[in-house]
């Protein structure tokens, strides 16, 4: 009969949707109840235990059918981040500048020397340094966003990892062009077409943005639907034109902060929505995480994580007199950074199916690196806003 | 001897202020919790005046020194604006005046960490987070106690007319009160607000009082009493304490030259008190701060309604040689064009909300106008 279910059950998308906002709502709950780990910890957990690392309650299939919610969250993570890098504070304290310069480019050095010094092709080294740059946005912004915390410790670590980002995301961009490219000239079109390209549509989709808020009027609950429809039709418009949506993004972003000269959009708050898109993101992530490298090649993951977390710590103390900050602001904002981008996976993933080269070994340990970081890093980006005194909530608890 | 410190006297009638200010976010344009670290900033470098903290970590005060009459007091408010406005732009905050954040959430505030606050906190509940509205204290320097005490009562009449000038505070909790000031409602919610006791006139009344009041366990100091004006016996001044943050530092000097002038005039023509003002006085308080410049001040004495803007007029006029003595023709000027325009800071803010239609907006044209250059974008 048509209409009793076929056996066995068929899963599918919308279930796995729900399934994963559940499980990720009661994990998250208990894990709060530590007291010391975030509720994102929570969130990763689930996804490793439903993963092919433990259950395998997730086949490929679902997980490529859920590709559309995933990327409308990196889409909406990669906006907001652009909204962080404000220039007008970059020209009032160049300290900044130098300092996300100093860390990105320590980190970048110091992880492409320690991959060679264990033998890895240099493009591959190149693909693991450009990686380890970035600071995990979706970590950062939920870390913060659960305790409420405010001041000059998180205001940083937003702007820092907006522009290592940046940076990664440049880097990347020019990898991916040259794992594709067979010759300079195609190269350098190739890039070129990407980032600025990227940079181009950003900037068109900021000022249709700009003028449907014209048209539709200053409104919160319109401007909502406004930023959500453009980072939507962004990230198709971007992948029609094989743009890097990312890059494009981080530019409409960039360009809603800062060239809004007419206040014609306001701050928005994605509230509920990007909890739930961001509950999504971190239970997949965990879905792909893993730690068998560090079993295989304890000694490269271990060494991948200490100069990784060493790179970061000597950008940020080089310039932490030029913009004034204290030794405890300059150490909390090393804690802060520690989480490794989950785009991250995405990224090794373009590269390696463009480039068979790049080895099991790389990705291996660039997934594990991804998994300890993703486990550690929102444990560390917490203690540094609670040591900061920049949290309302959970460690404050407060009826009031 | 008595428990209240002994009032310390003064050979003229000196002004000082101090000012509450906002400190903001310039992403949002919501009050930033930045306080601790801000003052860190500051204490590394030299200042002409002192900047202390306040009840919650979005509040800083600006003390300034003691000055024989406006001009000095101006200048000093300005380069204290000017180099505190360059600080905030280095850690990317914005600094602005203004009586309340139109749209913070009182729940959201953190306490600023120190024994006092702590005390006050843990003491009045959610009333101390409420606290975060944002006041002009002007202090007048007396000769005496008993000179004070008589300052106190005599400025009742006027205490509408600062309500009206320097209201700033229309918008509260993301809504428009229909008040101009709607920041002395929370003031009001304190039990030990209002005005110096009725029976309490001479100095040496005044120590029996607060005697009593302090065996009693109701108070520790005169920081205690959250009065519209108090006598302040260890610095020799009456505080005037119930106007708004005006949303800028000439506006505050102007206020401050305003009530140094009326004390001056007070203390030369001698008006005898007349206890029927408090009959009036919590009602015209509430006419001043919710209609402002339009309010009308119902005069006990001569059982008569006057409109406030023509009483600010009168009061002007009669301000006039001692606005001459003491060099703040300016500053009269300021106030006589506000009571004639029927203008204060009020109204420019709901001009500045209807103009974006956005909250958001207003603070950062706020922002603007306070710090007074180009770096936010134009108001």
């Amino acid at each position: 009969m048509q209409t009793l279910p076929h056996f066995p059950l068929q899963d599918n998308v919308v279930s796995l949707f729900g399934l994963t906002l559940l499980l990720g709502l009661i994990s998250g709950e208990l894990i709060k109840r530590t007291y010391f780990l975030p509720k994102i910890s929570g969130y990763i957990a689930i996804g490793f235990l439903v993963g092919p690392h433990m259950l395998n309650m997730v086949t490929p299939s679902l997980l490529s059918s859920s590709r559309i919610f995933v990327d409308i969250s990196l889409g909406l993570i990669l906006f907001q981040l652009g909204r962080h890098l404000d220039f007008t504070w970059l020209r009032e304290d160049p300290g900044i500048i130098w300092m996300s310069m100093a860390e990105a480019l320590l980190t970048f050095i110091f992880i492409f020397a320690t991959l060679i010094s264990f033998s890895f092709y240099w493009f591959n080294a190149l693909l693991g340094a450009t990686i380890a740059v970035t600071t995990a946005p979706a970590v950062v912004m939920m870390v913060a966003d659960d305790l409420a915390a405010k001041g000059p410790v998180t205001r940083r670590t937003f702007i820092l990892t907006s522009l290592n980002n940046l940076i990664g995301l440049i880097l990347f961009t020019l990898l991916l062009a040259s794992a594709q490219s067979e010759s300079p000239f195609e190269l350098i079109s190739l890039a070129s077409y990407r980032l600025l390209g990227s940079f181009f549509l950003g900037i068109i989709m900021f000022l249709i943005t700009l003028f449907i808020a014209y048209l539709t009027g200053k409104y919160k609950e319109n401007q909502f639907i406004l930023f959500v429809g453009s980072v939507t039709f962004t990230i198709g418009i971007s992948t029609i034109l094989n743009l890097s949506s990312m890059l494009t993004l981080f530019t409409l972003g960039v360009a809603a902060r800062n060239f809004n000269f007419k206040n014609l959009l306001t701050e928005v708050d994605f509230g509920w929505l990007a909890k739930l898109f961001f509950i999504l993101l971190f239970v997949v992530t965990g879905v792909h995480l893993h730690i068998n490298a560090l079993f295989q090649f304890p000694g490269i993951v271990l060494a991948f994580l200490i100069v990784r977390a060493l790179g970061k710590s000597c950008g940020i103390w080089l310039f932490s007199k030029k913009s004034r900050l204290t030794a405890q602001q300059s150490w909390a904002i090393c804690f802060a950074l520690t989480p490794m981008a989950g785009l991250a996976l995405g990224m090794s993933n373009i590269i390696s199916d463009l480039n068979s080269s790049l080895g099991y070994q790389l990705m291996s340990i660039i997934t594990t690196a991804i998994a300890i970081l993703n486990i550690f890093g929102p444990i560390a980006t917490q203690l540094a806003f609670v040591r900061s005194d920049e949290t309302t909530q959970r460690f404050h608890e407060d009826p009031l | 001897m008595s428990v209240l410190t002994a009032f310390k006297e003064n050979d003229t009638y000196t002004v000082g202020v101090e000012l509450e200010l906002q400190l903001v976010d310039l992403k949002d344009f919501n009050l930033a919790m930045e306080a601790k670290d801000f003052l860190r900033r500051l204490s590394e470098i030299p200042l002409p005046a002192e900047i202390k903290p306040e009840i919650t970590l979005a509040m800083i005060e600006f003390n300034s020194s003691i000055h024989l009459s406006y001009p000095s007091l101006i200048h000093e408010l300005r380069s204290l604006r000017n180099i505190v406005a360059r600080e905030a732009a280095q850690t990317h905050i914005g600094i602005c005046g203004g009586g309340a954040h139109p749209f913070q959430k009182w729940k959201e505030q953190r306490i600023f960490p120190t024994e006092r606050f702590n005390t006050l906190s843990e003491h009045y509940g959610y009333l101390a987070k409420q606290l975060t509205t944002f006041g002009q204290h002007i202090h007048i320097g007396c000769k005496n106690g008993d000179e004070a005490l008589y300052l106190c009562h005599a400025m009742a009449r006027y205490i509408p007319q600062f309500i009206a000038l320097s209201a700033a505070s229309p918008f509260h909790q993301g809504v428009d009160t229909r008040f101009d000031c709607s920041r002395l409602t929370t003031i009001s919610s304190f039990p030990l607000s209002g005005t110096p006791p009725l029976g309490s006139l001479t100095w040496k009344e005044f120590e029996l009082y607060f005697e009593k009041m302090f065996n009693l366990g109701v108070v520790k100091s005169m920081k205690d009493f959250y009065w519209d004006i108090r006598p302040k016996p260890e610095y020799g001044t009456v505080e005037l304490r119930i106007c708004d943050t005006p949303l800028t530092v000439d506006k505050a000097a102007d206020l401050a030259a305003y009530a140094q002038m009326l004390i001056y005039w007070l203390i030369e023509n001698q008006p005898p008190f007349v206890p029927d003002i408090y009959l009036t006085y919590s009602y015209n308080r509430f006419n001043a701060a919710r209609y402002g410049m339009d309010a009308v001040f119902i005069d006990p004495k001569l059982g008569q309604h006057i409109p406030i803007s023509e009483q600010i007029l009168d009061t002007c006029k009669q301000l006039e040689p001692y606005a001459k003595q003491l060099n703040c023709q300016p500053a009269l000027a300021g106030i006589r064009t506000a009571a004639y325009e029927h203008k204060n800071d009020a109204s420019w803010l709901r001009n500045k909300y209807y103009q974006f239609g956005s909250l958001n907006d207003m603070v950062r044209s706020q922002t603007a106008l306070w710090q007074a250059n180009n770096f936010l974008d134009n108001i």
